[in-house]
């Protein structure tokens, strides 16, 4: 390696990001003629974000391949024209309500900054933390409940969520979605409780004067969240066991179908955005049998979702994001495969997306994509099926300007209806 | 006296532990239960012995540098400090009140917080150097190797439970070890990357064993943790800012391209040989620490991937090992005069290559790590990416600490010494930066920090049972070790054969493992599930490096408001409140109750507000509860 002879390339960088800051063209594509917004905008009330974390393999999944690429699965046919492997024969059944997008590409290969830049739209970076899509929709559309949280996230921590918005942007975090949020049961009552409360502020004037902190501040905010949320009447959106056992059953009992069942309750109750991690899908070495433990109750609790959704009436205004943070390689030696950004699939349904719809392609062997679409695009997008004024920069607490996906990103306009 | 009763406590808690589950009369039944149904030895095969945990090591507890030499180097760190708080112009902090850096200290070096006879002990004390004294105390504690291995799971990932049903506890134990002997890092380090064996026969091995059949990912993460040195991109491409190529990537992978770290499927062998007597589960029990190991090819087999896109070398073209090198006269360094063409030296070349005291990175990496955790904000941010020295907050420092390393032959300890030592450390915290800012944060103080999640549990277990809580250790080396046999050189009989025996002679019967109060977070499995007060406090999923989180969320502040660990602490038979209840005035409660949160006193304008509340009704347990729910009690000043 060899360093720069001026100081940092990374730093000159910043300095002319800071100073970038000017006029925006705005775009034309996806408006009418009078500048109203076009298709598709707006329509998604609601986003539930599920993540394939591990990295899903496009073509054992949403890609099916022949010859050397072909995986130990068959592709099979669905209700929609075109196909998914056998791994996932209730998708099938759904797939007429689903848009897959088979061109996705980014170049980054490894897990954790793959997942922070699948889950913010922005490459990890040291000197800002960037907000996930839920802290996006709040900075623009506000608050989506008057006591419950806008955000949530399952079945994984909330790290960093807000991203440059305040902490309490940050989606609420439940790590087992069987159990929900605990520990509600205020013991003495509501009154006792807020006595505490008084005499504990009382107790930290001194610690709060000396220490202007913005991590301290930040704590006295979510102890007034937290009892506004006690306080509320929706409370019991996050105890999935109010839903019948046959319901239950239909999403499967495993930590992610329970998930899919708590973000549909949640996204019913008035949260705006919920993320659900689906683990497992990092498949190097032992791939055949690693699907058929991962697979099975992934395809069964993502069609229940969407199902669901549509019975419950709210599948046209919530959009259900499938993503993973990059594919796998599409040569197959009959073990595994490793990491593969360059080329992999995601699908987007409901929230005034197309159904039984594919856009562009990937080449025969999977390898690249013909119409490519950016992580950024891919966040643009749900954006704009969301409703945000995307166009439009937030201008953070140290003069950087920053838009959904950032400012090249394009909206996939063809998947919307 | 005091391993050999660490080691009788410790028989006594996994003993109590199956023992609390059940009545006498329900275990007799058990028993004959069991012993009813128990097929009678397998003919021909050979029982084996009970299994017992090895002995505990000797530990060390002697510091070796002097006090005067401490005081040298903690002198030239203020030195630097100032020169560059003077180019900043800002001013240092004034020293920080001797309540603050007690609790300090004790959260920094044993990671909890002082108990109220500790605090008394030392407020009482008049010695003129009895912060010295109590730095040295604290750091050859039990409580120190409890923290420290803490910090190290968050940074090496470890984790109890592998892929592949891999058991890590013999890893988990030899790393304790370490701690314990206080073994120089270097040394550590190196055992970790030139490691052969299993899970079942080799502590070392489980650093590689991490990333099975991963060797580019488990390389990135080497690279990154030891060495700062930020690859990660180069596994698929050239870097786009740092500079660092594909190529230099593969040339530093091929390293470890004539060992195998095996990902075998202890699934399909199991399966294939499972009968009635023998399940597939009961199988991959005895297999999978075996197949989990660590073998040498005799030659370097990495080649070019097949997408490889630069001109000097096609797909599939074998790699030629080469060491990286920052730039400058770096090759022509001690450090790198290794052989690199024996290919049954690679491992050993490239271990000797990292861990050299001439290293370019080695040292200030580790140096600049434990200088994050004792002030909050590193020399040189973030510790991932130390590529270009220019870009610390202070390179005259940051090089000064990567040669304290040095000095003291990699011994983490007395490096932490010096820097408990310096004024610098021994001031007033700040507030917490920008986040832009905290690059270039020149360290008047150290930083506000919230506790950890592990802190904050090993703080309230204090409350709750007292300091002995220090000295308890969980040790399951011997669950892995038991399973030991050489399965490679075994025909598919004889693996077979083992595993009947083995399960006939009892391994097979599920040992709990203890989970629960009473334990430090280091003693817990690493890491704790999701649902776990330490994963709800920012626990890492020990997924990536350094992933534990500081961040509050709604669910802690319920924790802190409603849970069980709330009841616990404000419980009658805990210590705090049994302690509160036997004194006599309410002065003497309340005065108590905040050296054991807090380790200072009220003041008086605090005794009057809680005074009141007294009389209206506010009992002991509730005002316990106040204190626990304030940001005092969270946050490390």
């Amino acid at each position: 390696m060899k360093l720069d002879t001026d100081l940092s390339r990374r730093r000159f960088v910043e300095r002319i990001a800071k100073s970038a800051l000017g006029l925006t063209v705005l775009p034309t594509i996806g408006y009418t003629a009078d500048g109203a917004r076009g298709p598709g905008f707006g329509k998604a009330k609601n986003i539930i974000f599920l993540q394939a974390r591990g990295g899903m393999s496009h073509v054992d999944t949403f890609d099916p391949k022949e010859g050397g690429s072909k995986g130990p699965a068959d592709a099979i046919s669905t209700s929609a024209d075109f196909r998914v492997t056998s791994y996932l024969p209730e998708t099938a059944k759904v797939a007429d309500r689903l848009s897959v997008i088979r061109t996705m590409t980014a170049k980054i290969g490894v897990h954790g900054p793959a997942q922070y830049f699948m889950r913010t739209g922005f490459a990890e970076r040291t000197t800002v933390k960037h907000p996930n899509l839920g802290a996006w929709a709040q900075h623009y559309l506000g608050s989506s409940h008057e006591t419950l949280p806008s955000s949530a996230c399952i079945n994984d921590g909330p790290r960093y969520g807000n991203g440059f918005f305040e902490p309490s942007f940050s989606p609420i975090p439940i790590h087992n979605p069987m159990t929900g949020l605990k520990n509600v049961d205020v013991s003495g009552g509501a009154g006792q409780l807020k006595e505490k409360l008084d005499l504990a502020q009382d107790l930290s004037v001194d610690f709060m004067d000396k220490y202007p902190d913005a991590n301290v501040s930040a704590y006295r905010e979510f102890y007034d969240n937290t009892l506004r949320l006690l306080r509320s009447e929706d409370l019991s959106a996050f105890d999935i066991t109010q839903e019948p056992d046959a319901v239950r059953e239909r999403f499967g009992m495993g930590q992610f179908g329970q998930g899919c069942l708590l973000a549909r309750r949640l996204v019913q109750a008035g949260v705006r955005y919920v993320e659900v991690s689906s683990e497992g899908w990092d498949m190097h070495n032992t791939l055949e049998a690693d699907m058929e433990e991962v697979a099975p109750s992934f395809d069964q609790a993502y069609a229940a979702l969407i199902q669901d959704l549509e019975a419950n009436g709210l599948l046209e205004s919530t959009l259900v994001v499938l993503a993973t943070e990059f594919g796998r390689k599409p040569t197959w030696g009959g073990k595994g495969r490793g990491h593969y950004p360059l080329c992999f699939s995601t699908v987007l349904a409901g929230g005034g997306v197309k159904g039984g719809y594919v856009y562009g392609a990937s080449d025969a062997e999977g390898r690249l994509p013909d119409k490519p679409t950016t992580v950024e695009d891919f966040h643009a997008t749900i954006g704009w099926a969301a409703g945000m004024p995307i166009e439009e920069p937030y201008v953070t607490s140290t003069g950087r300007p920053f838009q959904v996906g950032g400012a090249d990103a394009k909206v996939v306009h063809d998947v919307f209806a | 006296m005091k391993l050999f009763l660490n080691s009788l406590l410790l028989c006594f808690f996994v003993f109590s532990f199956e023992a609390e589950a059940r009545t006498k009369e329900e275990r007799q039944a058990a028993k004959a239960a069991r012993e009813a149904k128990e097929p009678p030895f397998p003919e021909g095969l050979k029982p084996y012995p009970e299994v017992k945990p090895a002995p505990p090591v000797a530990v060390d507890a002697e510091l070796v540098l002097s006090r005067q030499q401490i005081a040298n180097a903690a002198a030239v760190i203020d030195q630097h400090i100032a020169n560059g708080l003077a180019k900043a112009e800002v001013k240092a902090n004034p020293a920080a009140s001797e309540e603050a850096l007690l609790r300090r200290l004790y959260l920094d070096i044993i990671g909890r917080i002082p108990s109220d006879d500790e605090a008394d002990r030392f407020f009482s004390n008049r010695d003129p150097d009895k912060v010295g004294n109590l730095i040295d105390e604290l750091l050859v504690s039990d409580g120190y190797r409890s923290h420290q291995f803490t910090w190290m799971g968050d940074m090496l990932r470890h984790k109890s439970e592998g892929a592949r049903r891999g058991d890590f506890a013999l890893y988990d134990r030899w790393l304790k070890d370490q701690l314990k002997m206080n073994r120089p890092w270097n040394e550590v380090v190196y055992e970790m990357l030139t490691a052969k064996g299993s899970l079942a026969t080799s502590g070392p091995a489980g650093y590689l064993m991490r990333d099975p059949g991963m060797p580019l990912d488990n390389l990135a993460n080497t690279l990154t943790i030891f060495l700062g040195a930020n690859v990660s991109c180069a596994q698929c491409h050239d870097h786009p800012l740092a500079q660092w190529t594909q190529q230099e990537f593969y040339e530093m992978a091929a390293f470890f391209g004539s060992s195998e770290v095996s990902a075998r499927d202890p699934r399909k062998i199991s399966k294939n040989l499972a009968t009635n007597a023998l399940s597939k589960q009961d199988l991959i029990k005895v297999v999978a620490q075996n197949m989990a190991s660590i073998t040498e090819l005799g030659a370097q087999e990495l080649v070019y991937p097949e997408d490889y896109a630069y001109d000097h070398a096609k797909p599939g073209d074998p790699v030629v090992p080469m060491l990286l090198s920052w730039g400058g006269d770096d090759f022509k360094g001690a450090a790198y005069q290794v052989d690199t063409e024996d290919p049954t030296e690679l491992r050993n070349s490239f271990a000797s290559w990292m861990t050299h005291p001439e290293n370019p990175r080695f040292a200030t990496t580790i140096a600049n790590r434990l200088w994050k955790k004792n002030f909050g904000i590193a020399v040189q941010e973030p510790v991932e990416d130390m590529d270009d020295p220019r870009l610390a907050s202070n390179p005259a420092l940051l090089a000064f600490l990567g040669q304290i390393v040095v000095a003291a032959k990699f011994d983490l300890r007395e490096y932490q010494r010096v820097l408990y030592h310096t004024k610098a450390y021994q001031a007033e915290a700040s507030v917490t930066p920008a986040i832009g800012d905290i690059d270039d944060y020149p360290f008047p103080g150290p930083v506000l920090r919230r506790m950890t999640a592990e802190q904050a549990w090993d703080s309230i277990q204090t409350l709750i049972a007292g300091t002995k809580i220090d000295s308890y250790e969980t040790d399951y080396s011997h669950y892995v070790t038991k399973f030991a046999f050489p399965f490679d050189d075994f025909s598919e009989e004889e693996i077979y054969n083992t595993a009947l025996a083995m399960k006939a002679s009892g391994y097979l019967t599920k040992k709990e493992r203890q989970r629960g109060l009473d334990l430090r977070a280091s003693a817990l499995p690493q890491p704790e599930r999701p649902d776990h007060f330490l994963r709800m406090f920012g626990q890492s999923s020990r997924e990536l490096i350094d992933d534990g989180s500081l961040e509050g969320n709604i669910p802690q502040t319920l924790v802190l408001m409603n849970g069980e660990i709330q009841e616990m602490v404000s419980a009658r038979d805990a210590r705090l409140i049994r302690k509160a209840k036997s004194l006599d005035s309410m002065d003497d409660q309340v005065e108590f109750l905040y050296l054991s949160f807090f380790s200072r006193k009220p003041t008086e304008k605090e005794s009057d507000r809680i005074k009141q509340a007294m009389e209206e009704g506010t009992s002991v347990p509730d005002l316990a509860w106040v204190l626990f729910n304030t940001p005092e009690f969270l946050f490390v000043q």
